[in-house]
């Protein structure tokens, strides 16, 4: 498949603040692809060195084929954009703002744009201004979305958004992949991107470290895990298991850290009588650590 | 259909505030005109005028209250046009991309399939259309208005005056722009292009009483924009040139400075 986004030793540096080191990263079309990274690691910098708005340091970048140093305008027809720090025109109203954008991009339909604005529960029809966080950031996914554009990039896509919301968000993501479109999304959590992801690729200050289909990666997720039994048990019960660490049991409580597949530890437990189940997502930091003792020869590199 | 496009946009989002500054521009040059038979009945006010000493008398123009053209040039073209045009011009151009950047709306909008030249180019264009727009209404009120108090400035004069100031606002507002458009820094474009005009308004009301400064002047736009004297003697295409020139180039400076820079976040 032909690469949609195409990056080569991509690096971009300004001043003081932490930019993009020798990006190199490929996702063919049709993709959903996942890129991760804590707040300030150089994400909202790589996607707008894809846009075009900032210039490369060195390396290059190009979407569909086209390097994205020469004429974006044109390469925008085929984009949609949602920013990570989104800001709208406060004093227009959500419609016609995406009129605007309609207009911009050669088109006088809005009626994609009304479907998603009643999944999303948008209203359109007051000024910017007036409207919560969420409820902006509802117009900016669907301004991105209602031309059906090639591909969506999307930077923090679900903040400020509610749950149901970020529900909805998923089913317009896989609506896109299954229509052909190619989606990159940008979040500093991994459960965030997990549900729609193809692959993720995970960024720390400025480097790509990983690349990785996403069951590869959740192989690799560590949890932890704090369940309640309804009696005592020994220690010994769980101890010396695959994948298990961190292991503490005091009376009923058990607590401990799971690396990849919680079968065998759940197997283990349905001897006891189980009251609560708790796991805790991992964060980023833990994906990072599991993943360089699961492989040492990447952590080398 | 007003989200047609950027030009339309911008002159959509103008639009309250240029109801306003018509109303108040009209208002303006109502009232100066209501005073001009007063001060053209009464000679002593002519004479005390012409005795002030030269440096204060070229703050208030030619100040020979007894004809229109003598009038209108010191209670209205001498000041207050050029400034409401430059006070237009600058902020509006400092904001035409520094502003949406301050914003930080411009991201959103180059996302779109419009280049950054287009949307120099677009917002300029507005920017122009709202001067011009502003200078048809000061024109009318003067022509209409002047007709019931017989001011006998030939119409021609009068629209040659108010494209004078419509040039000067322009090419001010051409370099906030530019200025905006390299730096993205909307405060210093105002500074920068206030700046400018102050030192050229200085400049050339000094050089009526400074004979250094006599060859000075012609570096100050305000040279150009009154020294043919167009309520008198109609446009003078030579400054008219240089106005348009000058904004030109800045316009093309903004274009070139603006499609090589990082926008800011």
């Amino acid at each position: 498949m032909a690469a949609v986004i195409e990056a080569h030793g991509l690096t971009k540096n300004y001043g003081r603040r932490r930019g993009v080191s020798d990006l190199t990263l490929l996702v063919p079309a049709g993709e959903v692809f996942g890129f991760l990274g804590p707040n300030g690691a150089g994400k909202t910098t790589t996607i707008r060195t894809l846009l075009g708005f900032l210039r490369p340091t060195s390396g290059r970048a190009a979407l569909f084929g086209s390097d994205v140093s020469g004429h974006s305008a044109a390469l925008h027809r085929r984009i949609g954009y949602l920013p990570g720090e989104l800001a709208l025109y406060e004093k227009m109203t959500g419609r016609d703002l995406l009129t605007y954008f309609a207009h911009l991009r050669g088109s006088h339909d809005l009626t994609y744009a009304t479907t998603i604005a009643e999944r999303l529960g948008a209203d359109l029809s007051r000024p910017i201004r007036t409207l919560s966080k969420g409820n902006k950031q509802k117009i900016g996914l669907i301004q991105a979305f209602m031309q059906r554009p090639d591909l969506l990039i999307l930077d923090e896509p679900t903040s400020g958004l509610d749950p149901l919301v970020q529900q909805e968000f998923y089913r317009l993501v896989a609506d896109a992949k299954a229509a052909g479109q190619t989606v990159f999304l940008s979040s500093h959590i991994l459960s965030e991107v997990d549900h729609v992801a193809d692959r993720v690729g995970i960024i720390r200050a400025g480097r790509l470290i990983v690349v990785e289909a996403i069951h590869t990666l959740k192989s690799k997720t560590v949890r932890r895990l704090d369940i309640q039994l309804a009696a005592a048990v020994p220690e010994s019960a769980f101890a010396g298991m695959p994948g298990v660490r961190d292991l503490h049991v005091t009376d009923a409580n058990v607590r401990c850290t799971v690396e990849g597949p919680l079968d065998g530890l759940i197997k283990a437990l349905a001897a006891h009588t189980v009251i609560t189940l708790t796991s805790h997502e991992p964060d980023l930091e833990e994906v990072f650590l599991a993943y360089y003792t699961g492989e040492p020869d990447h952590a080398a590199a | 259909m007003l989200l047609r496009n950027v030009f339309l946009k911008t002159l959509r989002d103008e639009r309250r505030s240029l109801l306003w500054w018509a109303v108040g521009i009209a208002v303006l040059a109502g009232y100066t005109l209501v005073f001009y038979p007063f001060m053209r009945d009464n000679s002593d006010l002519t004479k005390l005028m012409q005795s002030l000493p030269p440096a204060l008398r070229s703050i208030y123009g030619q100040a020979d209250f007894s004809t229109g053209s003598g009038y209108l040039g010191s209670a209205l073209f001498n000041l207050m046009v050029p400034l409401l045009f430059l006070v237009y011009g600058i902020t509006q151009g400092a904001s035409a991309i520094a502003g949406e950047e301050d914003r930080r709306t411009l991201d959103l909008l180059l996302a779109n399939p419009v280049s950054r030249s287009h949307v120099v180019l677009a917002k300029f264009a507005a920017l122009c259309a709202a001067l011009v727009g502003l200078g048809v209404v000061l024109w009318l009120t003067l022509w209409l208005g002047g007709t019931l108090v017989q001011l006998n400035v030939p119409v021609g004069n009068l629209a040659a005056a108010t494209l004078s100031g419509v040039l000067l606002g322009g090419a001010a507002a051409a370099l906030a722009l530019a200025v905006g458009a390299a730096t993205g820094n909307r405060g210093i474009s105002l500074g920068i292009a206030a700046t400018v005009a102050l030192a050229g308004y200085l400049v050339r009301t000094l050089a009526a009483s400074i004979p250094a400064l006599a060859d000075w002047q012609k570096l100050s736009p305000f040279y150009y924009y009154n020294n043919h004297q167009p309520l008198i003697n109609g446009l003078s295409l030579g400054n008219a040139a240089v106005f348009l020139v000058a904004a030109a180039l800045c316009v093309a400076a903004a274009v070139a400075l603006f499609t090589r820079r990082d926008l800011a976040v």
